[in-house]
């Protein structure tokens, strides 16, 4: 009797054991259900904000998911139409920079010339061969207050337009190719915190290498890094490229010393330079095309690395 | 006009009004001006918040498309749809909002839409750009953006209601 009565009694613990598991679950299901039907808006807060947050990331890191920017056909279509009106707003000071951009060819085209020595003034193909060709563009979308700042440009992969290409105007350095679809490009401009652009102080004896960013502050004004404060920076030197990437050809202008300051605790100065172009009103650009990039980047990757 | 025909023709000209117009201004001080969270604010107050924040995300969502900012104006609008019902519920009147009247200026009271709104601008405004920075060392720059451009926007806001409401109120 009493062992039978134990048997009962643990047959019976077991099935109130398995009855309690039920039940904990069904409670569970239903506190889940209870905390998500309560935190339901807070749940679609947060899809949506990972949502965004995603596409904001992966555009800054890389230009995968492209499909949503203004290289979309109605955004395009607008910005062409408002790009249309805008353009005339600075017509007349454009018109007079192309001017003066067509005296100083004109002045070198051989008919206007006197011809000094003979022998010497064949263009020589044989001496200079072409490195560089030019590809003109006309900003069709800008902006100059974020702290990164895109153009687009109306030119693309049509016009044999690749990442990495260097962007110039007519007064100095603009930017380079972030992104290019079949008719359109976008230029990550010099006006971005991690453009890294490689320049050169121009100095009466040497040339100071350093890298050009943006502060993000104000358009006219960028920051050169890199610039050790063992020899003095004169105010008002000019800022070049110094053409060591293959982007830029050397000697395109960039801008001119303003301001230096010391860094406390390390031993580089604080370059702040005066841009020599406007961002603000530019609207016609140069996309730089190296005729000898690959032969460039095929020779570096020739540099031994050490392991 | 039927509510549904103004909240569309509302949305439609705030997000091209941004998208072409304010984003291209450059006002010096790292002022930018921003003029959709009034759309958001100006919803009726019998909207869902969800829905909210599905206009929320739409709107943004083209403002980014036509401005290259990838998902910078999505994620500070769908967050200000988020606080909206918080902020009103913190400062509503204590029988709940009429439905029968809208969050303006005219409605509710000057004192009530300033503060409402102020409050809902300042953290967008601070959302905005301190995701656009994206560096917790220039918190000094990062609130002066957003002092001047909240201040700015606030006053261009007050403005453009006191336009649409006197017009229509003249009707």
């Amino acid at each position: 009797m009493v062992e039978k009565s134990s048997q009962n009694e643990g047959t019976h613990s077991l099935s109130t054991e398995t009855k309690l598991g039920r039940i904990t679950t069904f409670v569970f299901m239903r506190n889940l259900i209870a905390f998500l039907q309560r935190f339901r808006i807070f749940l679609v807060f947060a899809v949506l904000q990972i949502l965004a947050l995603f596409w904001y990331v992966t555009f800054l890191s890389f230009p995968r998911n492209q499909f949503l920017t203004t290289n979309n056909q109605i955004a395009i279509q607008l910005l062409e139409w408002e790009h249309s009106i805008t353009k005339h707003f600075n017509l007349s000071e454009n018109n007079t920079k192309l001017q003066w951009e067509n005296i100083y060819w004109r002045k070198r085209q051989p008919q206007f010339m006197y011809q000094l020595s003979r022998k010497s003034f064949k263009i020589n193909d044989t001496l200079f061969e072409q490195q560089y060709t030019y590809i003109p563009a006309e900003i069709i979308n800008s902006s100059v207050t974020r702290q990164n700042n895109y153009f687009t440009i109306n030119i693309g992969e049509a016009q044999g337009i690749k990442r990495g290409m260097g962007v110039f105007c007519h007064e100095g350095v603009v930017g380079i190719i972030h992104y290019a679809s079949a008719h359109y490009a976008l230029v990550k401009t010099v006006l971005t915190s991690d453009i890294n652009i490689d320049v050169n102080i121009h100095m009466k004896k040497t040339d100071l290498p350093g890298l050009l960013i943006w502060d993000g502050k104000d358009p006219r004004y960028g920051i050169i890094t890199g610039i050790n404060n063992d020899l003095k920076v004169k105010r008002w030197s000019k800022v070049e490229t110094r053409g060591g990437s293959g982007i830029f050809p050397k000697g395109l202008p960039v801008g001119k010393v303003s301001y230096t300051e010391p860094i406390e605790g390390q031993a580089l100065w604080k370059v702040e330079i005066r841009f020599a172009a406007d961002y603000r009103r530019l609207q016609r650009v140069y996309v730089i095309k190296n005729l000898h990039l690959a032969e460039q980047t095929n020779l570096e990757a020739r540099i031994p690395t050490d392991d | 006009m039927n509510i549904i025909y103004k909240h569309i023709i509302r949305f439609l000209v705030f997000t091209l009004l941004q998208a072409l117009v304010l984003n291209q201004l450059n006002l010096g001080f790292g002022i930018h001006l921003m003029i959709q969270p009034l759309f958001i604010m100006l919803l009726p107050f019998d909207l869902t918040v969800i829905a909210l924040m599905g206009i929320a995300f739409l709107m943004g969502a083209l403002i980014d498309i036509f401005s290259n900012t990838y998902g910078l104006y999505t994620s500070s609008l769908v967050l200000l749809a988020y606080l909206r019902p918080i902020v009103f519920k913190l400062y509503g009147p204590r029988e709940g909002y009429d439905p029968l009247k809208e969050p303006t200026a005219n409605d509710m009271g000057a004192s009530w839409f300033s503060l409402v709104f102020g409050i809902l601008l300042g953290l967008h405004t601070f959302w905005f750009f301190l995701l656009e920075i994206f560096e917790i060392g220039r918190l000094g720059f990062i609130l002066q953006k957003t002092i001047l451009s909240g201040i700015f926007s606030f006053l261009f806001a007050l403005l453009i209601q006191s336009f649409i409401l006197n017009n229509k109120q003249k009707k």
